[in-house]
C-alpha cells in the first residue's frame, strides 16, 4: 500500500463522519450538559446549546468559540454524552475528531494547544530495556 | 491441561512497559487459563491514538499495527490497554483491513472464571475499592467484571464505593492537572472513607497516576493483575512501586548494568524525575 493511499484511507473515514455528525447533529446541548469535564474548562459555559455550535464550526473547519476549544481541550472520552444524546449523533467521536482537528491533526490551523513530550516513545523504550530481557526486549517489541 | 490452547496475539501496549511484572504475570495467566499467547508491544506497535495532532502520522501507525497484527496469523488478539483496544473499533479498523478478532483481557478472563477459580490458591488478606472510570463500559463492563475477578481470591473483599472518575484512564488527565488533583484526592479520600486498605486500579495508565500516592504514604495502589498473580503464586515483583518510593534510591535499585543500557544521560534526563515525581497529597 502506497504512503497517500494509507493517509487517504483514513482520512475518508474521518471525513465521512465529519459529513454525517454536521448533518445529523441538532445542536440541543444535551452532550455538553452531560459531560462531567466541563467545570474544568479554561473558558466555562452553562449552557450547551450555545457551545455544541462553535465544536460544529471546528469541524467544518471554522474557528471554534472560547467556550468550544475550552471544551475540547478538557474532553476525557468519558463517553457519558453517547447515551445522552437524542439523535444518536456519537458526541464522543464528535468531540475525538473536532479535538484532532483543533489541534491541526486534520491538516487545518491549529486552534488550541497540545503539550507534546519530545521523549515519549524514547521513556518507553527505556523502560521495556530496564524491564523486558534482551530476547524478550527482540522478540515482542 | 488444556492440550488445544488456542494460539492468540497478546497486545500489551505501550506504556505498560514500565510494568514487566504485569506483562510476564498475565502471559502466565493466559497460558494457565489455556491460551498460547505471543506476546507483542512497544512503540513498534503503536495504535496510534497519542498522534491526535498529526493525523498523517496516526494513520501510518494504525496501517503499520494493524499489518503486523494480520502477519501473525493469529485468528484472536487480545488487547491490554484500553487505549489501543477502543482505537483499534474507533479508528484503526476503519481505515485498515483487520484480519482478526479483538477481545480484551478482562473480558477473556471473565469468560474463563470457571479454569482460573481453581488456580486462585493463595490467600490474599485485603480490603479493596476499585478505582472505576465512567469510559469504556459502553465496550467493556470492566467495573462489574473486574470485581467478579477479584472475589475469586481467597481473602479478597471488594467493598463498594459510589465515586467513578470522569474519563476512561488517569494518564490523559495530565493535561488537565486541577481534574487529576481531584482525582487523586477523592481516591484517598473513598479509600479511607470506605475502610478499605488499598485501591485496586484495572488499567495501567491509572495504576502509573495512582502509585505515587502509595509512594507518598497515602494510601495502597495495586493492578487487579497483581492480585491475581499472588493468588497464583507468580513470584514477579513491582519494580516500578519499589522504585516510585526510593525516589533518588531507585537509580542504586536498577543498577549501573541496566542504566548503562537505557543511557545514562537519557536516564537522569527523562527515567528518573519521572520516578521521583510524586503527587501532591
Amino acid at each position: 500500500m502506497s504512503r497517500p493511499e494509507i493517509g487517504a484511507k483514513l482520512k475518508a473515514f474521518q471525513r465521512k463522519e465529519v459529513e454525517r455528525i454536521l448533518s445529523s447533529c441538532t445542536q440541543c446541548g444535551k452532550c455538553f450538559e452531560a459531560c462531567p469535564m466541563t467545570p474544568y474548562s479554561k473558558a466555562p459555559a452553562t449552557d450547551g446549546k450555545a457551545v455544541v455550535p462553535g465544536v460544529l464550526a471546528v469541524l467544518r473547519g471554522e474557528q471554534g468559540s472560547p467556550e468550544a476549544l475550552g471544551w475540547l481541550a478538557v474532553c476525557m472520552r468519558s463517553g457519558v454524552c453517547v447515551p445522552a444524546c437524542p439523535e444518536n449523533v456519537d458526541p464522543k467521536m464528535m468531540m475525538r475528531l473536532a479535538r484532532m482537528t483543533a489541534l491541526g491533526g486534520r491538516g487545518l490551523p491549529k486552534q488550541i494547544e497540545a503539550k507534546e513530550d519530545p521523549d515519549y516513545f524514547d521513556r518507553i523504550r527505556a523502560f521495556a530495556k530496564l524491564q523486558l530481557s534482551e530476547e524478550e526486549q527482540k522478540d515482542w517489541t | 491441561m488444556h492440550p488445544d490452547k488456542e494460539r492468540v496475539t497478546f497486545w500489551y501496549g505501550c506504556n505498560v512497559l514500565r510494568h514487566g511484572d504485569i506483562i510476564h504475570a498475565c502471559l502466565d495467566i493466559l497460558r494457565a487459563v489455556g491460551f498460547d499467547p505471543a506476546p507483542v508491544g512497544g512503540p513498534d506497535y503503536c495504535c496510534g491514538t497519542v498522534k491526535d495532532a498529526n493525523q498523517v502520522a496516526a494513520g501510518g501507525m494504525a496501517t503499520r499495527t494493524v499489518n503486523k497484527l494480520n502477519a501473525k496469523q493469529r485468528e484472536r488478539v487480545v488487547a491490554w490497554c484500553p487505549s489501543c483496544h477502543s482505537h483499534m473499533s474507533d479508528f484503526m479498523d476503519k481505515a485498515n483491513e483487520r484480519q482478526f478478532g479483538m477481545t480484551y483481557l478482562v473480558e477473556l478472563l471473565h469468560s474463563h472464571r470457571e479454569r482460573l477459580a481453581p488456580l486462585l490458591v493463595n490467600r490474599v488478606p485485603m480490603r479493596v475499592v476499585l478505582h472505576k472510570h465512567v469510559g469504556f463500559q459502553d465496550l467493556v463492563p470492566v467495573n462489574r467484571m473486574v470485581p467478579d475477578l477479584l472475589r475469586m481470591i481467597p481473602g479478597v473483599e471488594v467493598l463498594e464505593s459510589d465515586y467513578v472518575t470522569p474519563g476512561y484512564m488517569c494518564t490523559s488527565f495530565t493535561a488537565v492537572p486541577r481534574a487529576l488533583d481531584d482525582i487523586l484526592a477523592n481516591t484517598v479520600s473513598t479509600v479511607r472513607a470506605s475502610g478499605a486498605d488499598a485501591v485496586v486500579c484495572v488499567f495501567h495508565q491509572c495504576f502509573r497516576e495512582l502509585i505515587g500516592l502509595e509512594a507518598a504514604g497515602a494510601i495502597q495502589v495495586h493492578n487487579y493483575i497483581q492480585l491475581l498473580a499472588r493468588s497464583m503464586g507468580l513470584p514477579y515483583e513491582d519494580e516500578y512501586k519499589a522504585w516510585k518510593k526510593a525516589g533518588d534510591g531507585a537509580t542504586a535499585m536498577i543498577g549501573e548494568k541496566r542504566i548503562a543500557a537505557v543511557g545514562v544521560q537519557f536516564y537522569e534526563r527523562a527515567v528518573l524525575p519521572e520516578l521521583k515525581k510524586l503527587p501532591r497529597v
